[in-house]
């Protein structure tokens, strides 16, 4: 499935985080006292190599939204690095920026949130060739794009209130792969979707991962829709990544205590008709 | 507790002036029983829990007959209805920041309920809600009475509007994605927490959820919704085991679940193809021809209804049938 | 015959079918609207009226013709009758409609335009500038408007531009707190972070993805305000520290035919008249307009 499975340690880091800790100021709590500081990432590694799908999970308050904030250089982290291809993305000049600005797209977690619901499907598609100033057949991209999630041009011309979550996902989707990235960040993508439908666009980005060789940052909170998206999945727990493994693994054999009570947070149809379920 | 069923429901239609949500509901939940309503965006599930409840939005009618607490909820006057809710019949919201009122302390909120239903006084009140919030595994009980909405979880808010809802033994509790909003670790312990006090006082429950592993684990029965219609109904073992309507097996292997996971990561979850329709223009036939794969002509020109039995399915080719439906 | 589903292609056709109505289907329900259209009627007319005032009066609205002093409505020539020193109501009326319009659109407009800036910086430029314009708001909006007005006229003389600008003082805090919590409201989607994530740099976001999601909002409060400035105007003209002739205001007409209470009654009537149908077809339009443009933002039935 990943061209990494062959030789996982030779392929270098496509996307790197190396040593991120990350603090915020808290408001004083006396008038002459300094500001404590909230760590919310403490000297965490992430990486993602080349055509590999990876998936982060941990429960709301583990830090996931602020690592992907730093991954997609939107904040920059108090101490440790960001690397794309090899480059500190806050060192390595703004040619090197822009780059990294194009190769990493962000697919977010609703929806209806993440379109402009004033512009049309079109105009929100060619966003971001023309920020991020980008040449060529720009009409002949949307097409290609189109087909390569499954949607008809007529799409184009309409407004996203006339779509349902799960089509608009798919139009964030294209809009995330438009300027060509080699990594899509998926931010709790189907969480907000109804179950059938959260299929498709989980299908969806397995093969987009399969057919254009993207690497995928999966997110969530939930281990069996990362499980099944993920070749490698990283468990968050209070800044901090507790446990690495292949989610099967993780599944079977969870080390780390919020690894475990993310597996023990699972319901199965069969779990459930046994009885034991809910303990 | 009485003896007689907690709700019985006939023909109950849901519409407004544009179109018709809910098309012609059917079932009976008897005293203490539970009943899952499985429904994704536009089956009309929501609909169908206000309209039990007769809160449905402006502009909404319902017609036809809920029978609960010895009279017709459909005909009763508001304020009827209102000296229900809450103590006879109650509901869990699926967003419960937006169902607590963030001006008033939680305390004073949960105590309202109980007085408004009851005959206790202002302290004898707090005392019961002080003794809510302990069943609910609430944590420092006499400090969250005076909190405020905003300043707590959102898995401790789920547990309050839970201890509303059950502050005053209603004979039927409808929760309506109870745990949608929350983290995974917090659903079960919420879920729990509801399967406990249900059983505990006898209440019956209609349990509404598109995420099927949940009605697995709580409910004896179990109704599918699609397009405003029951499509499939029957006992919760039997239905999930072996389906019998395409859109219920479709649900079943399409659920991102450990069991539908293969362990080599090679798996592909069998989604079901194209989407709900819109309300307001349904195919004709059977509403779920367009996306079945064994759709006949029949399937197109003829409404199926749900067949007779234990298990119930409105299909004109269900899952396992040897022998072609006859017309109803 | 069996249609055939399969579930590995990215299922085309079934995905162009939109989940709620098609937006023409939208349009037809202004017609049902009635308040919107009483309101565009009424703000037409008097538009129109104004308009027209420039091209074409009955008679001269500013000369006396004594011998034509208080004839009654109906009289050939002078449909709403003549005032005290015989000049025609109706002329008076458009010449006035031109003074309301103008001073309640101006007044709307500038604290549109400042309010804008200034809501907008306050919502995107971090907390001290927000705080900093909050407040200053707060102080502007303590002192009462009529108050702002008189001391203007004080120490400007009175006139159209005076009132103009008291208004602006008056309105444009308004304005700003209303911008500035619905372009918070906005700024807290996520299509904002993504046209962030593509480098599109802050003022560009704030005019392409913010304003035309905030315009509606904007369009209702100035029509509002609008209906307010005429208000005002007219009391200010009344109390005689608006317009003087040779200007006229529908305010200045109640002034001069206060006079005349008991005497001849219907002149007070007629400018009365006028300041309350305007007022409610801008407040009518107002209402109309936020109940069209907001529906089409807020759906789901389930």
């Amino acid at each position: 499935m990943t061209m990494a499975a062959n030789d996982p340690s030779l392929v270098p880091p496509l996307l790197e985080m190396r040593q991120v800790t990350q603090t915020y100021a808290l408001n004083r709590q006396s008038l002459l006292g300094a500001r404590p500081q909230l760590t919310v990432l403490d000297n965490i590694h992430f990486d993602v190599r080349p055509g590999e799908a990876v998936g982060l999970v941990g429960e709301s308050g583990s830090g996931k939204t602020t690592l992907t904030r730093i991954l997609t250089g939107m904040e920059k982290p108090r101490e440790g690095h960001v690397f794309y291809d090899g480059r500190d993305v806050w060192a390595g000049g703004a040619e090197h920026w822009r780059q990294f600005r194009r190769s990493v797209q962000v697919v977010m977690q609703n929806p209806r949130s993440s379109l402009d619901p004033r512009m049309r499907i079109g105009s929100s598609l060619l966003e971001p060739l023309r920020s991020l100033k980008i040449d060529g057949d720009h009409a002949a991209r949307v097409f290609e794009v189109l087909d390569q999630v499954g949607l008809t041009r007529q799409a184009l011309e309409r407004y996203p209130h006339e779509f349902s979550g799960g089509q608009l996902q798919r139009i964030a989707i294209a809009r995330a792969l438009m300027p060509g990235p080699k990594v899509l960040i998926a931010d709790e993508p189907v969480s907000a979707l109804d179950v059938s439908i959260q299929a498709q666009v989980l299908n969806l980005l397995k093969d987009l991962v399969n057919n254009l060789g993207l690497s995928l940052v999966f997110i969530a909170h939930d281990l069996s829709v990362v499980a099944y998206t993920t070749s490698r999945v990283s468990v968050m727990s209070a800044g901090r990544i507790v446990e690495v493994g292949k989610p099967m693994d993780l599944f079977v054999r969870p080390q780390a205590e919020a690894t475990q009570n993310l597996v023990g947070a699972i319901l199965t149809v069969e779990s459930g008709l046994a009885g034991n379920a809910l303990g | 507790m009485s003896q007689e069923n907690a709700i019985e429901v006939r023909n109950l239609v849901v519409h407004n002036t544009a179109l018709t949500a809910v098309r012609g509901l059917d079932f009976t939940l008897p005293a203490g029983a539970r009943m899952g309503l499985v429904g994704e965006s536009g089956s009309g599930k929501t609909l169908t829990a206000l309209a039990l409840m007769g809160l449905l939005p402006m502009g909404w009618q319902a017609n036809g007959s809920v029978r609960h607490d010895g009279v017709d909820l459909i005909t009763q006057s508001d304020r009827a209805l209102s000296n229900r809710r809450g103590r006879t019949i109650s509901m869990v919201f699926q967003d419960p920041l937006s169902s607590l009122d963030p001006v008033r302390r939680i305390g004073q909120q949960v105590s309202s309920v109980i007085r408004r239903h009851t005959q206790a006084g202002k302290k004898e009140a707090e005392r019961r809600t002080v003794d809510l919030f302990r069943q609910m595994s609430l944590p420092r009980p006499e400090q969250l009475m005076r909190a405020y909405p905003h300043e707590i979880s959102g898995g401790q808010r789920q547990r309050i509007m839970i201890a509303m809802a059950l502050a005053c033994y209603p004979q039927l509790i409808i929760a309506d994605e109870p745990t949608t909003a929350l983290d995974v670790t917090v659903q079960k312990q919420v879920l729990r927490l509801l399967n406990t006090a249900v059983q505990e006082r006898g209440s019956a429950l209609i349990m509404i959820t598109h995420d099927l592993p949940i009605i697995a684990a709580m409910c004896d029965t179990v109704a599918v919704m699609y397009a405003g219609k029951i499509v499939e109904m029957g006992p919760v073992a039997e239905v999930f085991r072996h389906p019998r309507h395409h859109y219920t097996k479709g649900l079943l292997d399409s659920q991102p679940t450990m069991d539908n996971i293969a362990l080599d990561g090679s798996s592909r979850l069998a989604s079901i193809p194209g989407m709900v329709p819109p309300l307001h223009s349904l195919p004709a036939g059977c509403a779920f021809h367009p996306r079945c794969a064994a759709a006949t002509e029949q399937c197109i020109t003829q409404v199926p209804t749900l067949d007779d039995g234990p298990r119930r399915a409105a299909c004109w080719h269900p899952i396992g049938a040897t022998v072609p439906m006859e017309v109803a | 015959m069996i249609l055939s589903k399969s579930s590995h292609l990215p299922n085309p056709a079934p995905l162009d079918v939109p989940a709620s109505p098609p937006a023409r289907r939208q349009r037809r329900k202004l017609p049902r609207n009635a308040s919107l259209l009483v309101g565009i009627v009424l703000t037409t007319i008097f538009l129109a009226v104004a308009l027209v005032s420039f091209f074409y009066l009955p008679s001269n609205p500013n000369i006396p013709v004594i011998r034509n002093r208080l004839l009654p409505a109906g009289t050939a020539g002078h449909w709403l009758g003549t005032d005290v020193l015989g000049r025609d109501i109706v002329a008076q009326l458009m010449v006035g409609a031109r003074t309301s319009i103008l001073v309640g659109a101006g007044g709307a407009t500038l604290s549109l335009i400042l309010g804008l800036i200034a809501g907008l910086a306050a919502a995107s430029s971090g907390k001290i500038a927000d705080e900093a314009i909050s407040r200053g708001a707060d102080i502007l909006l303590s002192i009462p408007g009529m108050v702002t007005a008189l001391v203007l006229a004080a120490t400007m003389g009175s006139g159209a531009l005076t009132t103009i600008l008291a208004l602006t003082a008056f309105f444009t805090p308004s304005f700003t707190r209303v911008v500035r919590s619905a372009a918070i409201g906005v700024l807290n989607e996520d299509f904002i972070t993504a046209a962030r994530l593509y480098g599109r740099g802050k003022i560009f976001v704030l005019i392409r993805h913010v304003l035309p999601n905030i315009a509606g909002v904007m369009i209702v409060q100035f029509t509002l305000y609008f209906a307010a400035g005429i208000l005002t105007e007219a009391g200010l003209s009344y109390l005689g520290v608006g317009v003087h002739r040779p200007s006229i205001s529908w305010g200045l007409m109640l002034n001069e035919a206060q006079q005349q209470v008991g005497i001849s009654s219907p002149l007070a009537i007629w400018p009365g008249l006028a300041i309350v149908l305007m007022v409610l077809g801008l407040n009518l339009l107002g209402d109309g307009l936020r109940d069209v443009l907001d529906p089409k933002l807020a759906r789901r039935a389930s």
